[in-house]
């Protein structure tokens, strides 16, 4: 159908590839080791299992690439050996990640990057995390923030580091938490506002506290009754709350309209619910070449079976910032207790078929989710239309109105988004990233290349909080791992 | 479509129509984006129809209206 280059995930080297549609439409992303032999990664499943949704084909926007104003690393081994970024790279930044320490408070049996053993490495130090984010407002301009780690909120300095990033102007502040420590401290949620945080990025799997700790483990006893807590401690300081399940085949996949319909009870604190089907990097309960692939298209028609009150297939449409593969995204209105689809006239918005250009992508984007994703407004939930009227004169002109009807803090995001494993990745997909861990040295990599991981656990980028480590090793070549 | 209108006024100064070197006048008008159309009252040329869109407006409610009927 289509070719592409991929890596071998046995000793990730870059090998040609190609998307392969069986008899029954499903699509396989297929290459050959010649070392290792042939691998391939089920990318679109077969029509008769994803009856709501369109064909692989039709989910697909065509883009013109956005090269980086200023790489910082040369194109000598080839993507995606070169990340820095490269002057190759297709995409600019829409969120740039700072992993801010790999110590955690929790052990997941599913952790992408492996945080939470017995002996983390040290925390990148205050000066470090100040130096990364002035070196991503130089490459990557006012994009998107999220503090990640390992568990960000174990460091002290937190609310510093948030508030040393929101002075620099980005748009978007979010922590990426478990929400642990959120739930124990009901002043952790207030610090973090007051310093200037707008959204908090929860780790919010299952409801059923068995599934939880197949995920979660059972460090933490009362985990679901803690994050529940979380939530209502960053209601209270006004943040804004995006949930996101990470879904594994076999444990919570049936889970998934009751978490939407969970997620929108909790009214706008909650202002999205983002799945990511589990890619298989890091630490994992599953191995990388036995579990059964949940890709993106199966998250879709999941909402579609399992919350048909709110969700047809229609509703969704691929990214118009990273490559189509990699995420879906649906917007709706809370309409009572609720939601309606705002997906009508979209189409049209983003100019109905025709290309679009990376950097215009990247702009919409990074604006649509620092508006959607941030905190709710004060004047959440009131329909009186008195919201809007910054200026107190008098009678409401229409784009005022039009602001409070179609207000962020009524809207809500369905969302998902499929990392590329060493199974499924995609070079052409590496290269549109949008998402980059910022290394402690300052280079950007993009987050699939940053977490992946070969078969047997080895690193494409190790080292990833120790500043003085090299560049990925060359594997372009024939050396196998 | 809405249409309780407000009367949004140039920021400063008098504006004259550069081609037909008359005053701009408020006139009702109605902008129109993607599915949203907008009733408003706007600075605008009598003769030709040239209107002004004041740059508060242009940088302020506009753009965040604009931002809400794209979407990611």
């Amino acid at each position: 159908m289509h070719a592409t280059q991929s890596l071998c995930p046995v000793c990730l080297r870059r090998l040609e590839a190609a998307y392969e549609e069986d008899g029954d439409g499903a699509v396989y992303l297929t290459r050959t080791c010649p070392q290792h032999g042939r691998f391939s990664a089920l990318v679109w499943p077969a029509r008769d299992a994803v009856p709501s949704l369109c064909s692989f084909d039709q989910w697909h926007v065509v883009k013109t690439p956005s090269y980086p104003e200023r790489p910082q690393t040369g194109t000598d081994k080839g993507c995606p050996y070169d990340c820095g970024l490269c002057p190759s790279h297709a995409q600019h930044t829409c969120h740039g990640l700072l992993e801010l320490t790999l110590a955690c408070n929790l052990a997941c049996p599913l952790c992408y990057a492996d945080a939470g053993g017995q002996a983390p490495p040290p925390d990148p130090s205050r000066e470090t995390v100040s130096g990364q984010l002035k070196r991503l407002l130089e490459a990557s301009g006012r994009c998107n923030v999220q503090f990640s780690g390992g568990e960000p909120t174990l460091r002290a300095d937190l609310p510093d580091l948030v508030r040393e990033a929101k002075a620099l102007g980005f748009p978007l502040v979010q922590v990426n938490t478990n929400g642990v420590l959120l739930g124990r401290d009901p002043e952790l949620a207030q610090r973090l506002a007051e310093a200037g945080l707008d959204s908090v990025y929860l780790q919010w799997d299952s409801l059923d506290p068995e599934r939880l700790a197949v995920l979660r483990g059972t460090r933490v006893p009362n985990l679901l009754e803690l994050k529940e807590r979380a939530v209502e401690h960053c209601a209270r300081a006004g943040l804004g709350v995006v949930f996101v399940a990470t879904v594994v085949a076999g444990v919570n996949e049936t889970e998934l309209g009751d978490l939407l319909r969970d997620a929108v009870r909790r009214g706008p604190v909650v202002r999205g619910l983002h799945v990511q089907p589990a890619s298989f990097f890091g630490r994992s309960p599953c191995g990388l070449m036995s579990s059964r692939r949940f890709t993106l298209a199966h998250v879709m028609q999941a909402f579609c079976d399992q919350a048909p009150e709110w969700v047809h297939g229609t509703d969704f449409h691929p990214p118009h910032c990273e490559h189509s593969l990699c995420s879906f995204n649906a917007v709706y209105a809370r309409v009572g207790s609720g939601l309606k689809s705002e997906r009508e006239g979209m189409d049209k918005a983003m100019g109905g078929g025709m290309a679009v250009a990376a950097a215009e992508g990247s702009r919409i984007a990074k604006a649509y989710t620092a508006r959607l994703w941030a905190r709710p407004s004060q004047d959440a939930g009131r329909g009186d239309g008195a919201g809007a009227d910054c200026c107190g004169e008098g009678p409401q002109d229409a784009f005022s109105q039009f602001l409070v009807a179609r207000s962020a803090d009524r809207r809500f995001t369905l969302s998902g988004m499929a990392f590329q494993d060493a199974l499924s990745v995609d070079v052409e997909r590496l290269r549109g990233c949008c998402i980059h861990i910022v290394r402690p040295d300052g280079r950007l990599v993009p987050f699939c290349c940053q977490n992946m991981t070969s078969i047997a656990g080895h690193a494409l980028y190790p080292g990833r909080l120790d500043p003085a480590h090299d560049l990925a090793p060359d594997r372009s070549g024939d050396a196998p791992v | 479509m809405l249409n309780r209108e407000k009367n949004f006024k140039p920021d400063h100064g008098k504006w004259i129509c550069g081609r037909c070197h008359v005053p701009l006048e408020q006139l009702k008008v109605q902008a129109l984006y993607l599915q949203g159309a907008f009733d408003v009252t706007l600075p605008r040329c009598p003769k030709c129809g040239m209107t002004l869109v004041p740059e508060s407006l242009a940088t302020g409610k506009m753009v965040e209206a604009e931002g809400l009927l794209e979407d990611k």
